[in-house]
């Protein structure tokens, strides 16, 4: 077990451009609390370092990862030389570790479930760009729920029927009609943010929602609260973060460890040889799709319900479209596409902090995390491979 | 050989709009046989095995098997008769696993819902191990040999029980001494009690392997005969209704200097693997020079560096006088390069474009369809129905879609526009890929005549007879390599033998 | 595209070889709409817009009980359409000349409602033209650029700034400049999509949605408080500063002092013109409309997909970005912090017009004119509130817009299940020969 796990490490010319990615990281943390170093000098140098590494794997051939290691060698030499030169002060607000790591997972949470849908869907071949509308209908229709029904589980399972209502209109005018996927994902997204709207000022007029609603509770475990850094991050989570967690494990269980997930892949990646052993190639991505509308839906039900607990037309602001991102760039596997949402997450939970550095500056850092995605996406998808059926529309004789 | 029929069919006819592509088809397969179902393609052969495997729904007619009526609605329900196929274009998985793609659909479980792999893997051996079909359950599908992927898919049939195993074209890529260890592997099934179907349009591997022969032609049954006895000439005539030249009229080659010329070419696929490796040769202006060779042996990058649309690792390309190497797609074209690409649809023809616009493709941005980037429709259209005259394309005019015209004709299109442009070295891959018989006849005709105007012609094709008939020079190309140069009267056995490393056995 | 009851074509023989090995995400665009657009006419297109319009009634009335035939008579009324219904003799003079010639509607009313509204539409159509163009131009290459909202924005901002400084220029060099900036910082944010596909086969979808999150809050940063595009005079508004008189557009039709239709409508009309010409009577329309249906057969042929990639893009980002150039300097004159967000929406409007106008120029022209109509006759100052509320409306409007996408995407289908059976007949026994 241990030397499998061994085995699956990089290795050679691979493990010098991890490490000098992780290296680079390392120049732009020694300035932050706790060590706060304060000559530029330093992270200048571990940056350098980081820089080198990078240009000698790429040498070695190993070019994408190189990269990586130049580019995060070069961020973490200006970001950390410009921590360097903030406040002591500054630093100790806006870098508080654990409130960072909990906000960080508060954020990821939603981009986590539609992740994960869109890796079922993707991985069964139909590409769903409307994750974002699956994730808006889910967070109105899941507020909407919890109001009138009463309850926040009825809530969610209102979002989940809205997720899986819009799935169900994706996924007719894709497996059935064999329209063009990416246009029909940016039609849901037009109907549900014209729908959501519409129900929004139909049912709640100016006022907005209001504001008592039964709420996602957070998980206490009252035992975790006293360890250092531990407690404050995990010792009181909202219950979806948890189920979040537990959808990632989920996801990757059912997708490479049972027949069903088997079968999703065939279809995903051949089709027609899955079609002449028998299975059905449509019921297949009928449910991979309404699968990544429900959980998609569920994300967004965090966000009003759990999170802000209130509705604003368009709350998703992209997010369903950074969670596709993550899918890409952790090449459609549930791991890879959880560091990613992580990552954007955690840029996210920055952004939020940083208004206590410099306030109209805050409103730059507002695009951080699309600048972020935007790089992922530039320095991944070009040597990733999806699943080799995604896109494509199937023909049944 | 029992003479019970494990299968029947009746009077099957399957229509697709605006073409009846079974017409009422009778056919009987006898328990442990080999029966060959023979015909030129758009015959109806693999319609017909389609509807056995139920992919189709025949409009009329019946099927028995054993007797019994079965209906046959889906594949699922082919299977569970006891039907197999081996489809022509593999139906596997490229990035899974052996063991994962024969188990596909019936795979087994441990505590209900989780994949039981070391399960499959023992049961994968067992059926190999019966069958004499050696193959490791562990391997990647896509990195696995033509011969090692056919008996994946053999197997594939065997473990879920098939009694009849219809194989679609299975020689079309082995090499001959492959395609014999091939029939070693039928007749052991037949044994066993197996039925098989074997389509083929190949007319002597037919009379070797098979005990019964059924030909096809234009949808419609035309006879039953056993093997033993049939002639080739007779098969063929069977098949297309007349008298067919099997061999190409030419006068001998007259070759001048060289054209094209490749020297210590390397050149590595998307993967980074080397496909071609230090390859060398030249071809002169007025002969052919033909590329055999098994498919995946390195064709599709030697052409791909040869046309600029990939970069080769090492070595010079030539053409004409000018070298070449490095150099784009597009200045190779100029260079007086002409290509005749693999996949006329994909690659050789814009379908939604007009034929004027397709005859253009080369042309469009120099005088006279164009100055300084503005275009001149009108004189694409006169080029273009000079072009399809002098080419006697049918089925069109300059205006008429691309796609909306046959294959014969659409190949038609593509080598006007090469031609038309006097290339030095004209490239021709699979030329005659789908095609019918007059218009393999129209394309190797007109490779000739190219030839006796002084043009070089590469010839690169999977189909040895092809290239037996139409090279004036043939190299042999293996595993990136270019392992021996025969003359035209050279065997087909001496060229298998060439073609899968000259007497030593690949381990497929 | 495969026709229903023939098999696919049959590709490669042999080794099962994986045939992705990164690039191309997903299939190109344009070879699905190829169908549409050789199919041409009028009646699928109306059939889409009729089925959205009664499935957008239906919600009207499931929802709020109001009479939706009421409801779009007053979107039409709104939208100023109206004043097409009053037909007498009058005159028209031409523009620049003093010629009259006799014209049926009265273009003297600058000041009724309808004409008022008909002007509002008007002004509408003109960054719809052009936003649909856009997304058109590179729907033609088989891109999707939904980035039309950021490509409008980054020409907005540069029109603000360079309408706003640099004092003294004569007029027609001041908004040509401030014009011609717009258009070509447009079609740089767009190439960097262009670029990323290019270079490394970044999908356009994800890379320019992400691009237009990122001109949203440089947006804002500019603009709002402390920003550094911030005006000059008002320090607790977050509002550029007006551009000066001079950059400001002639005024075609309508009073001056309320927003009137602007000479940037000919703008349109002549984008509309170049946008034919451009792909159908150049080498460059040539490569594009190539690539666009088969990238394949293109590089094949010498043609090179990347560079045509990246040329998409820009073009498509450069009428973008004058179609917020133009907004500025034609009647909007300033930015504040709200309109990044909010006008910049339009741009979105535009994937619905050059969807609908099957991203063909005659198209794209009658489908701006429909949902320049709906956007202005569902806005808050001219719907009537006592039939409909406009808050609803304009959600209403996302919606038909969105039905009117979803159903472009299958009426190909409808096409090729309708008519030409000529072409299947030849397709099935094309693929039947195996």
């Amino acid at each position: 077990m241990i030397d499998r796990l061994l085995a699956r490490l990089p290795h050679g010319s691979r493990a010098f451009a991890w490490t000098g990615i992780l290296i680079g990281l390392l120049a732009f943390w020694v300035a932050l609390p706790p060590l706060k170093i304060r000559e530029p000098v330093v992270p200048a140098a571990i940056g350098l370092i980081a820089i080198a590494l990078g240009v000698w794997a790429i040498t070695q051939g190993v070019k994408r990862l190189g990269w990586g290691a130049i580019v995060i060698g070069l961020l973490g030499i200006g970001l950390g030389v410009l921590a360097t030169r903030s406040s002591v002060a500054h630093l100790d607000q806006v870098v508080v570790w654990s409130a960072l790591t909990a906000a960080m997972l508060r954020y990821a949470t939603p981009l986590a479930f539609a992740a994960m849908g869109g890796i079922f869907s993707e991985r069964s071949g139909v590409v769903n760009i409307g994750l974002e509308g699956m994730m808006l209908s889910g967070a109105f229709f899941g507020i909407l729920g919890a109001d009138k029904l009463g309850s926040w589980p009825l809530g969610l399972l209102c979002a989940a029927a809205a997720g899986a209502g819009f799935a169900l209109i994706h996924a007719f005018f894709a497996i059935h009609l064999r329209a063009d996927q990416i246009v029909g994902g940016t039609a849901i997204n037009f109907l549900a943010l014209g729908l959501t709207g519409y129900l929004f000022i139909d049912v709640y007029g100016g006022e907005g929602t209001p504001p008592d609603i039964s709420d996602i509770p957070d998980v206490h475990l009252s035992f975790l609260e006293s360890w250092y850094f531990i407690g404050p991050v995990l010792g009181q989570l909202n219950l979806m973060i948890w189920l979040a967690f537990l959808t990632i494990v989920a996801t990757w269980l059912v997708l490479f460890k049972t027949p069903i997930g088997l079968r999703i892949r065939a279809v995903g990646e051949h089709p027609r040889a899955a079609d002449t052993v028998g299975i059905s190639v449509y019921k297949t991505r009928y449910v991979a799709v309404m699968l990544s509308g429900i959980l998609a839906a569920l994300g967004g039900a965090y966000l009003s319900i759990g999170f802000v607990n209130s509705f604003n037309q368009n709350m998703t602001v992209g997010r369903g479209f950074i969670a596709l991102a993550a899918v890409i760039f952790g090449n459609w596997r549930p791991w890879g596409a959880a560091a990613a949402v992580f990552l954007f997450g955690f840029s996210s939970a920055l952004a939020q902090r940083l208004p206590a550095y410099s306030e109209s500056a805050a409103v730059l850092f507002q695009a951080l995390p699309y600048v972020l995605t935007l790089i992922a996406v530039a320095g991944v998808i070009g040597r990733s491979i999806p699943p080799a059926s995604v896109g494509r529309p199937y023909q049944k004789q | 050989m029992d003479e019970r029929p494990v299968l029947e069919l009746r009077g099957i006819t399957k229509r697709f709009p605006g073409i009846v592509a079974n017409d009422g088809v009778d056919f009987e397969l006898r328990k442990g046989e080999v029966h060959a179902l023979l015909g030129e393609n758009g015959a109806g052969k693999s319609t017909l095995m389609n509807v056995v495997y139920g992919l189709y729904r025949p409009d009329e007619g019946d099927i028995r098997i054993n007797g019994k009526a079965a209906e046959l609605g889906s594949p699922k329900a082919a299977i569970e008769s006891g039907v197999g196929m081996v489809h022509q274009h593999f139906m596997l998985i490229p990035v899974m696993t052996v063991a994962e793609n024969i188990v596909l659909a019936t795979e087994p479980v441990h505590s209900g819902i989780l994949l039981d792999y070391a399960a499959a893997e023992k049961r994968v051996q067992e059926i190999s191990t019966r069958f004499g079909l050696a193959v490791d359950p562990r391997a990647i599908v896509q990195d696995i040999t033509v011969g090692q992927q056919q008996r994946v898919e053999i197997l594939k049939a065997l473990y879920r029980g098939a009694d009849i195993l219809v194989l679609d074209e299975p020689t079309a890529v082995l090499t001959p001494p492959q395609a014999q260890e091939l029939f070693t592997i039928i007749r052991s099934l037949t044994e066993q009690g197996k039925s098989i179907i074997f389509i083929s349009h190949k007319l002597n591997e037919v009379t070797e392997v098979a005990d019964r022969i059924t030909v096809l032609r234009r949808g419609k049954k035309v006879e039953t005969l056993p093997a033993a006895g049939a002639t080739e000439q007779g098969l063929a005539r069977l098949m297309v209704g007349r008298e067919v030249l099997l061999r190409v009229d030419k006068t001998a080659a007259q070759p001048t200097k060289a054209l094209l010329s490749v020297e210590g070419l390397t050149v590595e696929d998307d993967r980074g693997i080397e496909q071609v490796r230090d390859v060398s040769f030249e071809v002169k202006g007025g002969e052919i020079v033909g590329i055999a060779g098994v498919d995946g042996n390195g064709q599709t990058e030697l052409i791909d560096a040869i046309a600029g649309l990939r970069r080769s690792k090492a070595g010079k390309i030539v053409i004409g006088d000018e070298d070449v190497t490095g150099d784009s797609c597009k200045e190779c074209l100029d260079a007086g390069l002409g290509h005749i690409p693999e996949d006329r649809q994909r690659r050789g023809l814009v379908l939604d474009f007009s034929l004027a616009e397709n005859l253009a493709l080369h042309d469009y941005d120099h005088p006279p369809a164009s100055r300084y980037g503005w275009l001149y429709p009108k004189r694409l259209i006169e080029k273009a129905r000079m072009l399809l005259q002098e080419f006697d394309v049918r089925g069109g005019g300059p205006h008429t879609r691309a796609g909306g015209l046959s294959g014969g004709n659409q190949q038609k299109v593509v080598l006007a526009r090469e031609i038309d442009r006097n290339p030095k070295v004209l490239i021709a891959a699979q030329p005659t890929r789908g095609l019918d018989v007059g218009a393999i006849e129209f394309v190797h005709r007109r490779l000739v005549e190219e030839r006796d105007e002084g043009r070089g012609v590469l010839l690169v094709s999977l189909e040895l007879d092809e290239i037996l008939s139409l090279s004036d020079r043939i190299l042999v190309i293996f595993e990136g390599r270019i392992v021996g140069e025969f003359p035209p009267g050279v065997s087909e056995e001496e060229l298998g033998v060439a073609m899968t490393g000259g007497g030593r056995r690949a381990a497929a | 595209m495969s026709e229903p009851g023939a098999p696919t074509p049959p590709e490669g023989g042999g080794k099962v070889e994986n045939p992705r090995t990164g690039g191309d995400y997903a299939p190109s665009v344009a070879r699905r709409y190829a169908l549409a657009q050789r199919a041409g006419g009028i009646v699928v297109p109306l059939l889409t817009v009729i089925l959205a319009f009664l499935i957008g009634g239906v919600v009207v009335f499931a929802t709020t009980g109001s009479n939706p035939i009421s409801t779009y008579k007053a979107i039409f009324e709104g939208a100023g359409l109206n004043w097409f219904v009053e037909i007498g003799s009058y005159e028209l003079r031409l523009p620049f000349t003093d010629i009259h010639v006799p014209f049926p509607w009265n273009v003297d009313d600058i000041e009724s409602t309808a004409a008022f509204n008909l002007q509002q539409t008007l002004i509408n159509f003109v960054p719809l033209v052009l936003t649909g163009l856009a997304v058109g131009f590179a729907f033609r290459c088989g891109l999707f650029n939904i980035g039309g909202q950021g490509q409008y924005l980054a020409g907005a901002v540069i029109a603000v700034w360079v309408g706003s400084e640099l004092p003294g220029l004569p007029g027609l060099v001041h908004i040509l400049a401030a014009v011609v900036a717009g258009a070509l910082v447009g079609a740089l944010w767009a190439g960097i999509a262009g670029f990323l596909k290019a270079k490394v086969g970044t999908h356009e979808v994800i890379s320019t949605i992400m691009l237009n999150w990122i001109a949203i809050w440089v947006g804002v940063f500019l603009f709002g408080l402390g920003g550094p595009l911030q005006n000059d005079t008002q320090p607790f508004v977050p509002v550029s500063n007006d551009i000066l008189d001079e950059s400001k557009l002639g005024i075609l039709w309508g009073d001056p002092v309320l927003q009137a239709l602007h000479v940037g409508f000919f703008v349109a009309l002549a984008a509309l013109v170049v946008y034919w010409i451009a792909l159908n009577r150049t080498t460059l329309g040539y490569e594009v409309r190539a690539v666009g249906y088969s990238p394949e057969a293109a590089r094949y042929g010498g043609i090179s997909v990347a560079r045509n990639y990246f040329l998409a893009m820009a073009i498509s980002g450069l009428f973008a970005g004058l179609a917020g150039a133009i907004d500025i300097v034609g009647w909007a004159y300033r930015i504040n912090t709200n309109d990044v967000m909010i006008s910049s929406q339009i741009a979105f409007v535009g994937i619905a017009v050059a969807l609908l106008g099957r991203n063909k120029a005659i198209g794209i022209g009658l489908s701006a004119l429909l949902f320049a109509s709906l956007v202005t006759g569902t806005s808050t100052r001219n719907l009537d509130p006592e039939i409909f509320r406009p808050e609803l409306a304009s959600n209403l409007t996302l919606l038909i817009q969105g039905l009117v996408v979803l159903f472009v995407g299958a009426d190909v289908l409808i096409l090729s299940l309708l008519g030409l059976r000529r072409r299947r007949r030849r397709a099935a026994a094309e693929a039947v020969s195996e």
